[in-house]
């Protein structure tokens, strides 16, 4: 079974509070009829629940339509299973962050754009367009009108739980020195806009073709691979060595690949040439070259026109690929500090283009001898510091956090200056702003060495093209942010004992099982200590305890004790409790609003909506902006514990080794 | 000194006959010749030509004398390269020797044996075929005598080593330098990794003020910084989560001093760090061997003090330039650190509807029990 799609009650349970959330108690209660009883046909979730079928059949569309369940009507119409699409599921605590995420990226249309695709779960792109721009109306009055659609899509909140893409969307500058007439000024202009802008985020890897397959479960499409595959070279029967399987298994992991990467392809797409008639257009893309963004296609004079039945979704593991990004740069922030952190940024966005998911579910097992193919690292995920110099803000104290007598020799070029060793000042003082483009990218060079040198290993070096070609080791990362989260927990959990209890777990990670003896040699620490500590790790599930008898009666005192540490059953033990906590949080969400529902009622009144001063006395505001406040911090809070959840189980597989 | 490796004395037959002057000045030339060998330094070890030509006695009466203080255990007989030799107790060690009783001095002989590396005591009980409960009991004796003490093993930590008082444990069985009595001196460990941490800091990071690089700054960036203040103003509802987005810019505080690595700076190895522990002179009468400062620097990276690049150099590890606390989403969030975790549940005493370090973090009222 996938990785992905194993579930857990927790995971069930946090689910259901979130489906329920969002689109409610219909759909939830049939999505806790799967989520209790597993893989079922119509009929019997009709007898699991107290629904009759054409009830369950609403609901059931409103999953369907959000993805949120599989079904096999693909492969078998006459009887379909349903099932639930766990990791979709979960991503509903998301929706915000995608909207987040693309809005840093590709600014606040394509957001709107992203916004509405989440809301519609999927849809044609000629449903999108007359959402946009409705076909009775007239076209000089498009500016309106879509300033109604755009306005409602403003106005929706696409998320129960996401506070943070309405916020954004009311546009928000991210400081590129964007006019400030602009900033406000989101709807999108005419339907050559916004396909611009769909090709684009096609481009980008953030929306992908709907195929019916992708509505199948991850086990009816490894079913139906092996049918192909075992129909096709192996005569209908299960090849019996084992070269022979592993040669099956090999040859499925690569069709599911295939095709998967299909619906990822950017369809091939009519373009024409531009015409003098298409003013809103080119007004539009002279406004978005001069902001940081560009999304017209490469050739500035063609026009894209998507094909209208094309039926387009969001890829719903892209984000995986932006929430890593920004760990990472957190981290490094933390680190090596913020300048750093802003370089590694735009390292990583450049490679987010070509990354299509934060870890592959279908790698081909690994070769037998590691060293004989050495890590192949494809052209299009190498950065240097000239591609970051070309991104990078200008305005960014870039000298920040380097040795000023290196500062000195790489200015060298542009400026003579010379380190005061008694003022500790550079004299006379340089301006990063001003620096001439080869000395910048030195400069650059510079932190991203020091990203290399950094024991997390942010960059390695690949090969010399003219710069170091710098690319990034994902997989190992993410194993390392894994266990700097583990850590990160122990720590805080711990109190004063904190960073003793990560030092154990160090020690038990660098050397294995260990017996008291060793362990007090490897921490140099008395045992009576470390007995305590490693006491505390085990009952919370960190750490591992076995007895190996010595003698035949075996007897405890003549047993050899060990503890040992391992990383995948912390890091799923620290899974499931995230998840917990973020249950707890949801229903201390219910908690608080039911505490203040009836006022709730009243300030949703049509009448009292806008005229909150007029209708609602102090006392009422006042208990208003208090569960306001406590909302907004519990959401966040759960935001953040979704991070950790990103963390600890989308950037990579299972931790077999230790 | 001699590697000491002592026969165990034999009864010895005092002749009757002796004629009582005889007796006395032999007596006499006895006390002599304890003299003159207690005169030299301490731990002094005589062959049988020293003592002859000590001028004392004749090498029949040597004999006798020697003889005599060896009984009276003011003198212990050794060999060294199978040549007999002796060494001198001091008079009170005597004392106390003779007050002893046969099993006992059985014992404290083959504790001497051993020297600073220790016996266990089963291994004692082995040797001298004596009862454990005798064993016991005798060995306690001595220790209440101030004869012999008892050390942990290091490398067996449930096995009791035997040793004479007055020598200190060998590094066997107390372990290195970082070890006394069996455990981790931790306060050493403190101090040695202190200093370490010095050193470290000394060669590769540099430490600049906030003003290293004064530079005026362009007018048009702190524009860009007010728009963007401004725009956070209007906003009525501030969003938690973002702070209004700014390049980065190091503040100037000249008394803000930030520490940054030096550019391709000498990581210190475990052998040049040892070297300048040495050197420091800073543990007592020990030196260190490379591997116990690596013991001491794996210690360190474990901590997370120090980090390992490449191979066996060191450096200081990078530290958070923010001194903000932030762990994570998880552990910021009562459920963390909370005491109950494990038997919270949907509904029931311990629920998030009655959950008390939720009021206390959002200040509000919980549901009461």
């Amino acid at each position: 079974m996938s990785y992905a799609q194993r579930d857990t009650p927790i995971l069930a349970k946090l689910c259901t509070l979130l489906v329920e959330d969002q689109y409610g108690e219909l759909a939830s209660r049939i999505f806790t009829v799967l989520a209790r009883h597993g893989r079922q046909t119509l009929p019997s979730i009709v007898r699991a629940s107290y629904l009759n079928s054409r009830q369950i059949k609403y609901g059931l569309i409103v999953l369907i339509q959000q993805h949120l369940v599989f079904h096999s009507s693909f492969l078998d119409p006459t009887t379909t299973y349903y099932e639930i699409d766990w990791q979709q599921a979960y991503s509903l605590v998301r929706y915000g962050k995608i909207l987040k995420a693309v809005e840093d990226r590709f600014g606040g249309k394509a957001a709107n754009v992203m916004s509405n695709l989440i809301a519609l779960g999927h849809t044609r792109i000629q449903d999108l367009r007359e959402a946009y721009f409705p076909p009775s109306d007239n076209n000089s009055d498009a500016g309106s009108d879509s300033g109604r659609v755009n306005g409602k899509v403003n106005g929706h909140k696409p998320n129960g739980t996401a506070n943070g893409a309405n916020g954004h969307n009311n546009g928000h500058s991210n400081g590129h020195g964007e006019g400030e007439e602009d900033v406000n000024d989101l709807t999108i202009q005419s339907e050559e806009e916004l396909d611009a802008i769909i090709h684009h985020l096609m481009l980008e890897g953030w929306i992908i073709r709907v195929d019916e397959i992708q509505y199948l479960s991850p086990g009816d499409i490894q079913g139906m691979v092996q049918r192909e595959v075992l129909g096709e070279q192996h005569d209908g029967k299960m090849p019996s060595g084992v070269k022979a399987k592993e040669q099956m298994v090999f040859e499925i992991n690569s069709r599911k690949r295939a095709m998967r990467d299909d619906w990822c392809r950017v369809p091939k797409c009519n373009s024409r040439k531009r015409l003098a008639s298409d003013p809103d257009f080119s007004r539009t893309t002279k406004r978005l070259k001069q902001g940081a963004l560009e999304w017209q296609p490469r050739d500035a004079n063609n026009i894209v026109m998507l094909e209208s039945g094309l039926v387009i979704r969001t890829n719903p593991e892209k984000i995986s690929v932006a929430l890593r990004t920004e760990q990472l740069v957190h981290l490094v922030e933390q680190r090596l500090g913020p300048v750093t952190a802003k370089i590694y940024e735009v390292m990583l966005r450049l490679m987010e283009t070509t990354i299509a998911r934060a870890y592959e579910p279908y790698a081909d097992p690994p070769p037998s001898d590691p060293d004989a193919m050495g890590p192949e690292v494809q052209d299009k995920h190498l950065v240097t510091a000239q591609d970051v110099a070309k991104k990078l803000d200008k305005d960014l104290d870039i000298l920040d956090g380097l040795d000023p007598y290196h500062v000195v020799r790489l200015v060298e070029a542009d400026t003579r200056v010379r380190y005061d060793t008694t003022n500790r000042q550079i004299n006379p003082p340089v301006d990063p702003t001003t620096l001439s483009y080869q000395t910048r990218t030195k400069v650059i060079d510079c932190h991203i060495r020091r990203l290399a040198d950094d024991p997390f290993h942010f960059t390695t070096w690949h090969s010399r093209a003219g710069f170091s070609q710098w690319h990034v080791e994902f997989d190992e990362l993410s194993k390392s942010l894994i266990q700097h989260e583990i850590e990160t927990t122990i720590q805080s959990r711990g109190g004063d004992r904190g960073p003793l209890g990560v030092k154990l777990i160090r020690a038990l990670k660098k050397k294995g099982k260990l017996d008291e003896r060793q362990t007090c040699n490897t921490m140099m620490m008395p045992a009576g200590e470390i007995r305590q500590i490693a006491n505390e790790m085990a009952v919370q599930g960190f750490v591992q305890t076995q007895e190996i008898p010595k003698v035949e009666r075996r007897e405890a005192k003549h047993s050899i004790h060990l503890i040992w540490y391992d990383r995948q059953r912390a890091r799923e033990k620290l899974l499931h409790d995230t998840y917990k906590g973020m249950i707890r949080i949801l229903q201390r969400i219910a908690f608080e609003k039911e505490k203040v529902r009836e006022l709730l009622n009243k300030a949703e009144r049509s009448d009292v909506v806008g005229n909150e001063e007029k209708w609602l006395s102090q006392d009422e505001l006042s208990v208003l902006r208090k569960w306001k406040e406590v909302q907004d911090k519990l959401l966040l809070q759960l935001l953040r514990e979704d991070d950790l959840v990103a963390t600890l189980r989308d950037h990579t597989g299972p931790l077999t080794s230790p | 000194m001699a590697s000491a490796s002592v026969a165990a004395p034999e009864a010895v037959k005092r002749d009757e006959d002796e004629a009582l002057d005889q007796a006395r000045t032999q007596q006499e030339r006895m006390e002599q010749l304890y003299q003159k060998c207690a005169e030299a330094p301490e731990g002094t070890v005589f062959f049988q030509r020293d003592l002859a030509n000590m001028a004392i006695a004749n090498m029949q009466e040597l004999v006798v004398i020697l003889q005599e203080l060896v009984d009276r255990h003011l003198m212990k007989i050794m060999q060294f390269d199978g040549e007999p030799c002796w060494k001198v107790r001091t008079k009170e060690e005597a004392e106390r020797l003779r007050k002893l009783t046969p099993e006992e001095r059985l014992l404290y002989h083959h504790i001497d044996q051993v020297q600073a590396d220790g016996i266990w005591s089963k291994a004692l009980r082995m040797r001298t075929n004596v009862t454990t409960q005798m064993l016991n009991k005798c060995l306690k004796s001595l220790e209440s005598k101030d004869l012999v003490q008892s050390v942990m093993s290091v490398k067996h930590p449930n096995r009791k080593m035997y040793l004479l008082k007055h020598l200190r444990p060998s590094e066997d069985i107390a372990g290195g330098p970082w070890q006394s009595e069996g455990e981790f001196d931790m306060p050493l460990i403190r101090i040695v990794a202190e200093v370490v941490e010095k050193i470290i800091e000394k060669e590769t990071c540099l430490e600049v003020p906030g003003n290293w690089n004064d530079y005026p700054r362009a007018a048009t960036q702190d524009r860009s910084a007010e728009i963007a203040r401004k725009k956070a103003q209007q906003k009525e509802v501030m969003d938690i989560e973002d702070t209004p987005v700014r390049t980065f810019r190091p503040p100037r505080d000249p008394n803000r001093i930030t520490t940054v690595l030096r550019d391709s700076p000498k990581y210190p190895t475990a052998t040049s760090l040892r070297d300048a522990i040495n050197n420091a002179n800073i543990i007592k009468d020990k030196s260190l061997s490379v591997a116990d400062m690596e013991q001491l620097l794996e210690m360190m990276v474990l901590e997370g003090r120090l980090e390992k690049i490449m191979g066996n150099n060191y450096r200081l590890a990078s530290r958070a330039l923010s001194t903000q606390e932030n762990f994570n989403g998880f552990v910021d969030a009562p459920c963390g650190n909370c005491p109950v975790f494990e038997i919270c549940s949907d509904e029931g005493e311990i629920s998030a509807r009655t959950c008390v370090y939720f009021g206390e973090w959002l200040d509000t009222e919980s549901e009461a029990v």
